[in-house]
């Protein structure tokens, strides 16, 4: 098997290296992602029970599919099921019971469109998918490496991606702002903070001789690369050091790419006046001299006068006034453009032949020009990423749309589209949701509204069918719904939305939760993490905490939240000890568990059978069955109030989504 | 769907000379293990020789010339600037000013080997025969967070898995009672690069490390909250195991591996302190290790602890010299003397202690203990008495696991300046610890963003010469 795949992989590299030098052969124009999208003819039924099956367009593509295999699809989950999962899917919250019976009981006919309508007009909505974005984009607020320095203004961009997607903003026009806001408004504060994608990437800096060169190459490979992975789906960066080794990216692709950013630099507008940060910096001056001194002191000292200087550092550091505000962004300098040429393994001191701007020549007719002397050079670029005809970008969109419905996309790999990546799975489909992306002017909330009215997404996840299990145990033929763990965020948010404690306070500057002093040791400079003082920001709902790339807060890094080192493309979902830990021992999960059983307590006035019913509707939007509600009465009877709150914040039934 | 990439064929063929109790663990039972359990035991790619690896990391760069490399010359050329003929070099603070620092230790030749070691280490000096010591090793960067990095995870920047992740990610575990994969950071404070280094990047959550602390709760998490008896709380988990089982008819490995998670964490949670307690060693061991007093007693517990922990099958150790600002690390800008002598005695004992302790437990042979920092440190001096970092040439060892001791590998020029014989990179650290654990630098991989990852970057060697 492996012999054969290392085979057929060698004979496409010879066919790629008999083309002469920057043409493209045959094989390589002929994969399908770089493919004009298709027109593809709805496949037709006849049968009752088909005809039943196919609510919308997608049905008739997943149906004909599933056919072909001999394989049935699921009967739809019921109202109960569905509710709690798109409660999960569009706003990363449980809905109330409330909220659960209003549904069921919602006799008429458009019930569902309605609900569906009412959640992406939910301010929740935004908060949801923005963080779909951020995973992507590799969102984080501090630089990584050694100084890890705090990017206080860098929450205005996470906040722009949320007021995006809750505002349905033209995905074409999304991409556009981010990738050269500056440029085209640049006196629209909105363009300017979605140009700080361009600023997202880790940031190292160090002390002592600078290598300069070699600093700004890592800058504006980060630049580059975001655009392969994020907006394209092509592993651009691949081809950073040498052509690319499966795809049809030459190395001259890279740097031709990267010429688009020559021009551009970090720089942060202010949005006070001069003085203001004058008076700022005259202030901040002799307290850095002064720590700086004590931080000298610190390491000559024994372990208890370190722990006073430490102390009196942090009182130094929190009395510091902040910045004046300013708008974390790029601009163009034309005059400090950095020459691009290409670069022999990555290494900015092997310089090669000189580039200009072109983008990627797979994508272009034979013989293209590079583009010469723009004035917005990142503009241009936006222009062809965006444009109707690219082959990808509604591709990779609609993909990972699809991806955050369904667990897996149509493509599994939604960062890779070439040839190393998966194969869509129902290419028909992908193209008739990008047909219909482009037509309906980007708009995500279309393809949400065709995806929820589907009988694909409202299948059971529960369903019995030993052939479909057998020979299609990953679900890509989609013949019913996969059950999904919640997502760290989710599970946090639901922890505190069940325990009444969540605070659902929209926007604003990130919030920095307390952590156990164990953890701050994990910081080289921990003083840095500065608690916001409010304990009612600190119940806040995930997205709006602090990033920070050297520290992430246990919770959720066993639930496997990215990083924000690298582009996310999709989560992982781990089942490991440390989980369980966590949600038994942690101080968050205990806090939560002690809310929610006094309000358990309240409502129940007690009684176990009470108790236990109004638990699973909190916590798993339903009754129990029998044979749960046995098992839970009789543990209700003996248990603590905490204990037993606890135990229904770790329960499947909670953690996972049907 | 893990997409660890093995050579299946011959996955039934390695049961018969694959090493420790593997080969009695039946074919099915590994399988079925796995399918609710993600940390239980893997075959290797090869027949391994070792099975754990405890990494002494001393954070900041122990200066080779002070330690494992003698350098004659340099005592002769002190003060003068570097000749020509030694090539160029670029340094983190120091400029091509900067004039030739010799140095004050003196060495001498221990063991049957004769292998030289300086009077800074006098008792790891006496485990030289166990030793294999490059002394061309060489890494790509020369400031501490990007060395770091790719001292731990073979990239320059953070957002990799760390060398005891993929140990991890390839051969799962053999303690279902203790986390697989261990670091034990020094408890003067963080590092540089910080907790980025020793992360599971963007492998899977469950091949993350676990951070063991000094005090009396070192794993976050692992004791009950206050207030909580443990009669109650094994209540708790007991009906929560039932409620979860009568929530699910029939196989369902996602939900199944979910119960077993809480098994897995209960069992930690009960198993785990006995092993982090090390009051129960006798006094003999305890005064080996150097416990019990200053300077050696913090490194000498968690050395001690780091036994106790492959003992029970723990896969992948780091325990960490060195923490907080630099002059707390091996970091020694301002005074190699001061500094270094202060280091060596904080780790010297404790380190020989767990090579001999290893050895008399007879877990040694399938320990495989590495030795050595991010990079080592210039010739030139930086003011008058500290030594600037320095990557192009210093020292790493290795011992046990199948290591050949009494070994020297490679040189590095008459100053110690650059690695000129047999040099080797990070890569190639990386591939003989591999190497020895059974794995196979291209058949440990993962996809991401496109790319088969791997721990090496670059293709890297095996250090043949040392196996």
């Amino acid at each position: 098997m492996r012999t054969l795949l290392a085979l057929t992989i060698c004979l496409e590299l010879v066919a790629s290296t008999v083309a002469p030098l920057g043409k493209y052969t045959a094989v390589e124009r002929r994969h399908w992602a770089f493919q004009p999208r298709s027109n593809p003819i709805l496949p037709k039924f006849e049968s009752p029970a088909d005809k039943r099956f196919v609510r919308n367009p997608i049905d008739a593509f997943v149906l004909a599919r599933l056919h072909k295999a001999e394989v049935a699809p699921s009967a739809p989950a019921s109202k109960e099921v569905l509710v709690r999962r798109v409660y999960f899917d569009l706003t990363g919250l449980p809905p109330t019971p409330q909220q659960v019976q209003a549904y069921v009981n919602d006799k008429r006919p458009d019930a569902w469109s309605r609900l569906i309508h009412q959640l992406l007009d939910s301010p929740h909505y935004g908060e949801r998918w923005g963080q779909h974005w951020l995973d992507v984009v590799r969102f984080a607020e501090t630089d990584g490496f050694e100084y890890d320095t705090h990017r206080t203004e860098a929450y205005r961009y996470r906040d722009y991606v949320i007021r995006a997607f809750q505002n349905d903003k033209p995905y074409d026009r999304f991409l556009t702002e981010q990738l050269a806001g500056d440029e085209i408004a640049p006196q629209e504060q909105e363009s300017v903070i979605a140009a700080g994608f361009n600023r997202l990437g880790p940031l190292r800096k160090n002390a002592g001789n600078q290598e300069v060169a070699s600093s700004r190459n890592e800058v504006l490979t980060e630049m580059t690369n975001a655009v392969g992975a994020a907006l394209l789906g092509v592993t651009l960066g691949c081809a950073r050091c040498h052509d690319h080794k499966f795809d049809p990216i030459r190395q001259s692709d890279y740097y031709r790419m990267q010429a688009y950013f020559a021009s551009t630099l970090e720089n942060d507008f202010p949005l006070t006046s001069r003085e203001d940060r004058t008076t700022w910096e005259a202030t901040i001056k002799p307290i850095d001299a002064k720590i700086k001194k004590m931080q000298g002191e610190m390491a000559k000292s024994d372990p208890v006068t370190q722990e006073a200087i430490g102390k009196q550092i942090a009182e130094l550091e929190s009395a510091k006034p902040p910045p004046p505000p300013t708008l974390y962004s790029v601009k163009n300098d034309m005059a400090k453009a950095s020459p691009m040429h290409l670069l022999a393994r990555g290494d900015y001191a092997a310089k090669g032949d000189s580039v200009g701007m072109r983008p990627m020549g797979i994508m272009l007719p034979e013989g293209t020009a590079e583009d010469k002397d723009l004035q917005q050079p990142r503009a241009r670029l936006a222009g062809w990423v965006t444009s109707k005809e690219n082959p990808l970008t509604a591709r990779v969109m609609v993909n990972r749309i699809w991806q955050y419905h369904f667990g897996q996309g149509l493509v599994v790999t939604a960062n890779d589209f070439g040839r190393m990546g998966g194969r869509p799975s129902h290419p028909e489909l992908l193209d008739f949701l990008a047909n219909e992306f482009v037509e309906s002017g980007y708009s995500v909330k279309h393809i949400h509204k065709l995806i929820l009215s589907s009988s694909t997404w409202m299948q059971a996840s529960d369903t019995k069918n030993v052939k479909a299990a057998t020979d299609d145990p990953e679900n890509k033929l989609l013949w019913k719904f996969s059950r999904r763990r919640l997502s760290a965020e989710e599970l946090r948010d639901s922890m505190l939305m069940v325990s009444g404690n969540l605070n659902l306070k929209q926007g604003g500057p990130s919030v920095i939760v307390p952590i156990e002093k164990e953890l701050l040791s994990a910081l080289y400079n921990p003083t840095q993490w500065k608690v916001t003082p409010d304990n009612n920001e600190h119940k806040r709902r995930s997205i709006y905490l602090m990033v920070k790339r050297n520290l992430h807060l246990p919770m959720m890094e066993v639930f496997d939240a990215p990083d924000g080192l690298v582009s996310c493309a999709r989560r992982e979902s781990s089942t490991h000890a440390p989980q369980a830990l966590e949600l038994l021992n942690g101080t968050f999960s205990n806090e939560q568990a002690e809310a929610l059983a006094a309000k358990l307590a309240k409502s129940s006035g007690g009684k176990p059978e009470k108790m236990v019913d109004q638990a699973y509707q909190l916590v798993a939007g339903r009754l129990p069955s029998i044979k749960e509600r046995l098992v839970a009465i009789e543990f209700a009877r003996t248990a603590t109030p905490h204990e037993f709150a606890l135990a229904m914040l770790n329960l499947s039934a909670f953690i996972y989504v049907n | 769907m893990s997409e660890h990439i093995r050579y299946t064929r011959n996955r039934r063929e390695f049961l018969g000379d694959a090493f420790c109790g593997f080969g009695a663990l039946a074919y099915g039972a590994l399988e079925a293990q796995a399918a609710t359990n993600p940390l239980a035991p893997k075959l290797p790619h090869h027949a391994a020789k070792a099975k754990s690896v405890i990494f002494l990391f001393m954070a900041g760069g122990p200066s080779h010339m002070e330690t494992f490399d003698p350098k004659p010359l340099l005592n002769q050329l002190h003060g003068q600037k570097r000749p020509a003929e030694f090539g160029e070099a670029k340094y983190q603070f120091v400029t091509s000013e900067a004039k030739l620092l010799g140095t004050k230790r003196s060495f001498k030749k221990y063991g049957k080997s004769g292998i030289e070691v300086s009077d800074l280490l006098p008792h790891t000096a006496e485990c030289v025969d166990d030793l294999a010591i490059v002394r061309s090793c060489h890494g790509d960067m020369v400031v501490h967070s990007a060395a770091q990095y790719q001292l731990m995870t073979g990239r320059i920047i953070p957002g990799f898995p760390s060398m005891g992740s993929w140990t991890v990610y390839g051969l799962g575990t053999e303690s279902n009672s203790l986390p697989a994969y261990c670091v034990l950071p020094d408890p003067h404070g963080a590092l540089e690069a910080g907790q980025p280094m020793y992360l599971n990047g963007f492998l899977p959550a469950v091949y993350q490390p676990t951070t063991m602390r000094p005090g009396n709760k070192p794993v976050l998490n692992l004791g009950l909250p206050q207030g909580v008896q443990i009669e109650e709380r094994t209540k708790t988990i007991k009906y929560l195991k039932a409620m979860n089982q009568a929530a699910f008819a029939g196989e369902d490995n996602e939900l199944e591996a979910r119960i077993t998670a809480y098994d897995l964490a209960f069992k930690m949670q009960m198993e785990a302190p006995e092993v982090f307690d090390i009051s129960k060693e006798d006094e003999k061991t305890k005064e080996m290790y150097g416990i019990g007093k200053e300077p050696t007693d913090d490194y000498g517990r968690r050395c001690l602890l780091a036994r106790r922990l492959v003992e029970k099958g723990v896969r992948f150790v780091c325990v960490t010299s060195g923490g907080g600002p630099g002059n707390l690390q091996w970091d020694a800008h301002d005074d190699i003397e001061e500094n270094h002598l202060r280091m060596a005695k904080q780790t010297d004992q404790p380190v020989a202690a767990l090579l001999k302790d290893l050895k008399r437990c007879g877990l040694l042979d399938q320990t495989l203990v590495l030795w050595g920092g991010e990079f080592g440190r210039s010739p030139e001096s930086q003011g008058n008495k500290g030594r600037d970092h320095h990557n192009l040439g210093f020292s790493m060892w290795m011992a046990g696991g199948g290591i050949k001791g009494g070994t020297i590998v490679g040189a590095t020029d008459a100053i110690g300046l650059k690695a000129i014989e047999k040099p080797y990179h990070f890569r190639d650290i990386h591939t003989t610890v591999l190497n020895q654990m059974g794995l196979n630098q291209h058949a440990l991989s993962y996809m991401h963003l496109g790319r088969k990852e791997r721990l090496t970057e670059i293709e890297g060697m095996v250090i043949k010469e040392i196996v």
